[in-house]
């Protein structure tokens, strides 16, 4: 395929704990790490598919790549240039590039002005368009999306969901942005609805030749949407590669458990297995405590290795020797 | 006519019978038709489902089957409910209390059923109560650890002793399924049990209800809007929108030979495996505004096979063959 457009590397970030009485309650951590040296590329035209629980660090990553949060530690690499997020051009290089679609769209626009002007705030400043030019780039968004020009009048409370979405997807794509970060763009609508952002995603993909980073916590729309994908727990990548192969031949525990549990018209596993979880560990093996293949190395920091189709994170495969991980030396 | 009325219900097999339903929800400028002449049976140990998007009705049904619905505003036009033969809407026989061990129900969301201000054995002792109301103190201690043990609850005594807040929203639902479980009620009513829960969760507490399912509970009516968990746990739908049942019928035969066009749409909307770059096939248009309904069929605007008659006469429900019902001019 294509060269990477967006690589990423060692992302890490953390949030503190400022008051000790939040301290005293859970952990006594004064940093509290979110995103754990997060690796991955994305390439040109491609969707790419980041899978995740509540409290995984799939917001956080959306927003710490359009330069929302500033990361400790990471070395990202946008079309062959390197990002620094201290400085004002680095994010500005990165707010160029990278659109995002947030998940509640309710809470993303704003009440008090048109839909014209949320859709024509997306314009960049720099281009110093007329009115009538900002007119017409609008009506262009506008019917790229699907969004009946009479609706451009009226104010974000009168849309349903979906057009709401319609008009986040618009502010966005208006202003040139090559690298969309989508953060669970579906999951607040209905099934029928969510269908038909979901063609309008990969329609919008084809004609403005995008990509896609596509966060959700649905694996059935991951399968449908993603080329490659990635295991998102607790702050760190478990696993990542095609989509296919993640869900034919999950290698990761968790991976498989996720797959498992995943419900389908054609899932056939019965409900009869219900496996105990625990908490997420914080040292070795993040899945450790909820591992059903646990053994004594998983209490240090597993390996990341890689089977050739993708990355996998964890001590099973350290030795691997056949394709499926089933005959090795512990 | 009466006599054979009643000798009807003493036969009848349902555990649960709600036959044309309708609800309005009345406000100062308008009125709103949220339920149509809906009827919907559940027999005894039976899985039924009702599915359908956001203003198809569902919820509202369930609190009317329930008795929670809040009148006024809502109003009830017609229809009657009976549980286990006995009419529990709209005049409820010899005031019989069929909340509890009769019909009981687990809300979407457990934060807002759940007491705040009790912990949880507190809330657990007041159903244990319901349930075994003659039993020594001791006995209906031992009830609260064993039911809340059976819903995979690994440190019951820890449990115990918190309020509802400190639970994580998978344990909070556990809970709440552990107190409808000492009450052992004939029909449980599911409101989308699982939505908003983690995937590894949701699996675990559907896995919970249907092995329960099988050991105490007799009757389940399921209300969601995914097809895919509905399709994975009943064993009879309803499929419902605007206020109105469209289609109903065995899962198995609803999901592989849909009649009516929505349960099609319903269907294709769902994404199904790898589609490198393959558009769903689904129509345009949104779910009704039940406040400005088309004449006609409620859902002619999106439907790929609307007719002249389908913009101006609702079509009734009409019988098919396998228990099957439809409500479409396709089939008149």
């Amino acid at each position: 395929m294509n060269e990477p457009i967006l690589e990423v590397e060692n992302l890490t970030v953390q949030f503190k704990a400022k008051t000790k009485m939040f301290r005293s309650t859970g952990d006594r951590e004064k940093w509290k790490r979110v995103l754990n040296a997060i690796s991955f590329s994305l390439r040109q035209g491609e969707t790419f598919g980041i899978v995740g629980e509540t409290g995984s660090g799939k917001t956080t990553l959306a927003r710490t790549l359009v330069g929302i949060y500033k990361p400790k530690d990471c070395k990202v690499t946008l079309y062959g240039k390197r990002v620094d997020f201290r400085k004002k051009e680095g994010i500005l290089l990165l707010r160029k590039t990278i659109g995002i679609v947030f998940q509640d769209p309710v809470g993303s626009l704003n009440p008090r002005v048109t839909v014209y002007d949320i859709i024509s705030e997306g314009i960049p400043v720099w281009e110093k368009l007329k009115e009538e030019q900002k007119a017409e780039k609008v009506r262009e968004a506008a019917r790229l999306v699907d969004l009946p020009e009479s609706k451009l009048e009226s104010y974000p409370t009168e849309l349903s969901g979906g057009e709401k979405q319609r008009v986040s997807l618009a502010r966005t794509i208006i202003g040139g942005k090559k690298i969309l970060v989508l953060d669970e763009p579906t999951s607040s609508l209905d099934v029928s609805i969510q269908a038909q952002i979901l063609n309008l995603l990969i329609r919008l993909k084809k004609e403005l030749s995008i990509s896609y980073i596509f966060i959700t916590h649905d694996l059935n729309v991951i399968k449908y949407m993603c080329d490659r994908v990635a295991v998102l727990y607790y702050g760190q990548i478990l696993e990542q590669g095609n989509t296919e192969e993640i869900f034919e031949h999950p290698r990761h525990p968790y991976s498989s458990d996720l797959v498992a549990a995943n419900i389908s018209f054609s899932s056939t596993t019965k409900f009869s297995e219900v496996q105990e979880s625990g908490e997420p560990s914080k040292e070795g093996c993040v899945y450790k405590n909820s591992c059903s293949k646990r053994f004594a190395s998983c209490d240090n920091e597993p390996p990341v290795i890689d089977y050739g189709k993708g990355t996998v994170k964890c001590w099973l495969y350290s030795n691997m020797r056949d394709d499926r991980g089933n005959k090795m030396e512990r | 006519m009466i006599d054979s009325i009643q000798r009807r219900d003493k036969l009848s097999p349902n555990l649960l019978e709600v036959s044309n339903l309708s609800v309005n929800f009345e406000t100062i400028d308008r009125t709103v038709e949220v339920l149509k002449d809906v009827s919907v049976t559940v027999g005894k140990e039976e899985v039924v489902g009702v599915v359908g998007e956001s203003g198809s009705g569902k919820s509202t049904l369930a609190q009317v089957i329930v008795g929670v619905l809040d009148i006024p505003p809502a109003r009830i036009m017609g229809g009657r409910i009976l549980l286990e033969g006995k009419e529990i809407l709209p005049h409820p026989e010899n005031k019989v209390n069929f909340r509890g061990k009769g019909i009981n129900m687990i809300f979407q969301e457990p934060l807002t059923s759940l007491n705040p201000v009790y912990s949880v054995h507190d809330q657990m002792e007041e159903a244990v109560n319901i349930g075994h109301p003659k039993l020594e103190k001791k006995e209906k201690e031992a009830i609260i650890r064993k039911s809340l043990a059976e819903v995979m609850i690994r440190d019951v005594e820890g449990v115990l002793n918190v309020y509802p807040h400190q639970l994580s929203g998978g344990m909070r639902q556990r809970v709440s399924i552990a107190m409808v479980l000492v009450q052992k009620p004939n029909l449980l009513i599911l409101d989308e049990p699982t939505t908003g829960l983690d995937l590894i969760v949701q699996r675990k507490i559907i896995s919970l209800i249907m092995n329960l399912k099988k050991e105490v509970l007799s009757s389940i009516l399921l209300i969601t809007h995914d097809l895919a968990v509905a399709a994975n746990m009943c064993d009879r739908i309803y499929v419902m929108y605007a206020g109105r049942v469209v289609e109903s019928g065995k899962m198995r035969d609803v999901l592989h030979d849909p009649k009516h066009p929505y349960t099609t749409m319903l269907k294709n909307s769902e994404p199904e495996g790898y589609a490198n770059g393959a558009p769903l096939k689904v129509s345009s248009g949104a779910p009704p505004d039940l406040r400005h309904l088309p004449p006609g069929c409620a859902f002619n605007p999106r439907c790929p096979m609307a007719m002249d008659i389908c913009r101006s006469k609702v079509p009734e429900l009409k019988k098919l063959a396998d228990n099957r019902e439809v409500a479409c001019w396709l089939y008149e």
